[in-house]
């Protein structure tokens, strides 16, 4: 007989309500949210949440707004799926389910008081954003920071008018690229991957961490490059994208190796990752 | 101790269900033997562990997560009896115990422990395995254990709850002990897990290449008998069904052998091939969980390499991996 001690409902999501719909791009929205009985979210940067529709199911959202905001907080979803269609089609007013936030946030402790450089591609800004949100509510705890943001071209470049403000801000070094604008004759500024960004970079390895968040094929490549300024592996931080179906370290669809995406992650440092089959 | 005549059980079992929602070994008109409800069919406590899972009298294949019935949510029910179930061989519960940590770690799993906690859990040993071989006593890890020893049944308790539904039955005429039995089982060195042991090391080591996973990824068909039937093997998929009155989420055991296990809504999949799956499914239990949880998960109960179709089970695998490479 055994007696083991469960405090809470492990499934069941919690009720909030849409507060605002925002396009990012032609396949991607960022939805305003807030849960109903008023309470904050409670996450840190780099956590995300279960999103639950009913009939639908549920998905792993990362989180893209600080919680040094209002107690609203923000999700980034690309249309991807039943479940991601059915919330496109959501308006203001309208319920959704939510539970967590889970996983393990970005070490902010580890990051205050150094030279940061937050590299990410594609839907990657939406976490990094509560991150760069974060430093940019709290300017005094960390050093100088550096953006660089790849997108696939500019119609689906994320958080434009954020990406704008960060490269009119004296706070931050923002530099942004494309891999493709032959289609956009307006466009003027780098083309090419993400990767040439980071040459140009002047950092002191030993002050600086580089955090990465992106599509996977754009980790190893960004890791060589920062390797090559001889950035170490225990300076580069990792948010990973995995398939995370109960976020609560069950499921065991996340799995890296002994790891748990959901819960020992989805934020890792690299030289606790970078010997394991698949991390990267 | 207590003693149980087999001409008793039938009584036995009809006293528990009074109290408890009973399962234990059944055989079914098909002639299938599986874990089920009295009602299924008559006891069948001879031949060894049961080809079903045992564990999934508390992980069940399918399980509620919670309805929603006009917007308003509510998770499972308790079971209306707490569940006593015999059948668990020793090599049964060691994987019931290693499931136990798993739901309890970390954020515990009140779906798993709705229908854990309170129940009994009662094993089966002694001269009742295939063809009337010897089963060595487990000697604990559950409430209460049935020991065969070739004409009655030795129920042995362990817990409070093992003492109360034992305490009806009969004193043995003459002392008795089934110490004896479990001693010389465990002073036997056992071959299978020396060979898990050894094929543990070997990947812990990194010394398995690339191409022997390919080889058994080709001879893997994808059946995933493997995994349904092992009981340390907890994943699961989560979906949500739709009626006119209600929607329900649920949980139902998956399997890491199907190419969809892993992969992501951007397409992007870390198993991406029958090798990786391959890997996957032996490493895990051979030296991911060891890492984790400081032992195998595979307590050889049988089960995968007496389904898999194609020779791919654990111990084949282990025994292959350990010829080549050991």
């Amino acid at each position: 007989m055994t007696d083991s001690p469960c405090h809470s409902s492990l499934y069941l999501p919690f009720e909030c309500e849409i507060v605002s719909v925002t396009d990012l791009t032609p396949g991607e929205k960022l939805f305003r949210v807030r849960r109903k009985d008023g309470a904050p979210l409670g996450h840190l940067p780099g956590q995300f949440v279960q999103l639950s529709l009913l009939g639908y199911g549920e998905a792993p959202i990362s989180v893209a707004s600080s919680p040094t905001r209002d107690g609203l907080f923000e999700l980034g979803v690309r249309r991807a799926g039943t479940l991601t269609g059915a919330l496109h089609r959501m308006n203001a007013g309208d319920t959704i389910g939510i539970r967590g936030p889970f996983g393990r946030p970005f070490d902010l402790p580890r990051l205050r008081g150094q030279d940061l450089v937050l590299i990410s591609g594609g839907c990657g800004l939406a976490p990094m954003r509560s991150l760069i949100q974060y430093c940019e509510d709290r300017p005094d705890e960390f050093g100088t920071i550096a953006i660089l943001y790849g997108a696939k071209n500019r119609a689906n470049t994320l958080f434009k008018e954020d990406l704008a403000a960060w490269q009119s801000s004296a706070r931050f070094a923002c530099s942004l690229t494309v891999d493709n604008s032959s289609d956009d004759q307006c466009y003027s500024g780098n083309v090419g991957l993400i990767t040439a960004l980071i040459p140009p970079l002047a950092f002191v390895p030993e002050k600086t961490i580089a955090v990465i968040v992106g599509p996977p094929p754009m980790y190893r490549a960004v890791i060589d490059e920062l390797k090559k300024l001889r950035l170490p592996a225990g300076r580069i931080v990792l948010s990973l994208e995995r398939q995370m179906r109960c976020g609560v370290g069950k499921c065991g669809h996340c799995t890296i190796e002994h790891l748990y995406c959901c819960q020992d992650g989805p934020v890792f440092w690299l030289n606790e990752i970078e010997h394991l089959r698949g991390a990267v | 101790m207590k003693i149980l005549h087999p001409a008793q059980l039938n009584n036995f079992i009809e006293r528990l269900a009074k109290a408890w929602e009973v399962r234990l070994p059944v055989l079914l008109p098909d002639g299938t033997r599986v874990i089920g409800s009295p009602g299924d069919g008559p006891p069948a406590l001879h031949g060894g562990a049961v080809m079903g899972k045992p564990t999934s009298a508390f992980f069940p294949h399918h399980g509620t997560l919670f309805t929603s019935d006009g917007g308003k949510l509510e998770g499972p029910q308790n079971p209306d009896l707490p569940l006593f179930v015999l059948g668990f061989t020793p090599r049964d519960l060691a994987c019931l115990r290693f499931i136990d940590r798993f739901f309890a770690d970390g954020l515990c799993d009140d779906v798993y422990f709705r229908r854990r906690n309170n129940a009994l859990v009662a094993g089966l040993s002694g001269l009742c395995g295939p063809g009337g071989i010897m089963i060595p006593p487990a000697g604990g890890g559950c409430d209460l254990e049935f020991f065969c020893d070739g004409s009655c049944w030795l129920v042995i308790p362990y817990s409070d709850g093992g003492r109360e539904v034992s305490a009806g039955l009969s004193d043995p005429a003459l002392p008795t002990s089934v110490e004896l039995f479990r001693q010389a089982a465990l002073s036997q060195p056992d071959e299978q897990e020396e060979l898990l042991r050894r094929a543990s090391e070997l990947l812990r080591a990194d010394r398995v290449p690339d191409h022997f996973w390919a080889e058994i990824g080709d001879r893997c068909i994808a059946c995933t008998g493997c995994n349904l039937a092992c009981p340390t093997c907890t994943c699961f998929g989560v979906q949500d069904w739709r009626s006119a009155q209600k929607t329900e989420r649920s949980r139902m055991w998956d399997s890491c052998q199907l190419d969809g296990f892993m992969r992501e809504a951007s397409g992007h999949n870390p198993l991406g091939s029958e090798a990786l799956r391959s890997r996957r499914r032996i490493h895990h239990k051979l030296a991911a969980d060891p890492e984790k949880w400081g032992e195998i998960s595979c307590f050889l109960c049988g089960r995968c390499d007496a389904v898999c179709p194609t020779g791919i089970g654990m111990v084949a695998v282990a025994r292959e991996m350990v010829a080549r490479f050991g």
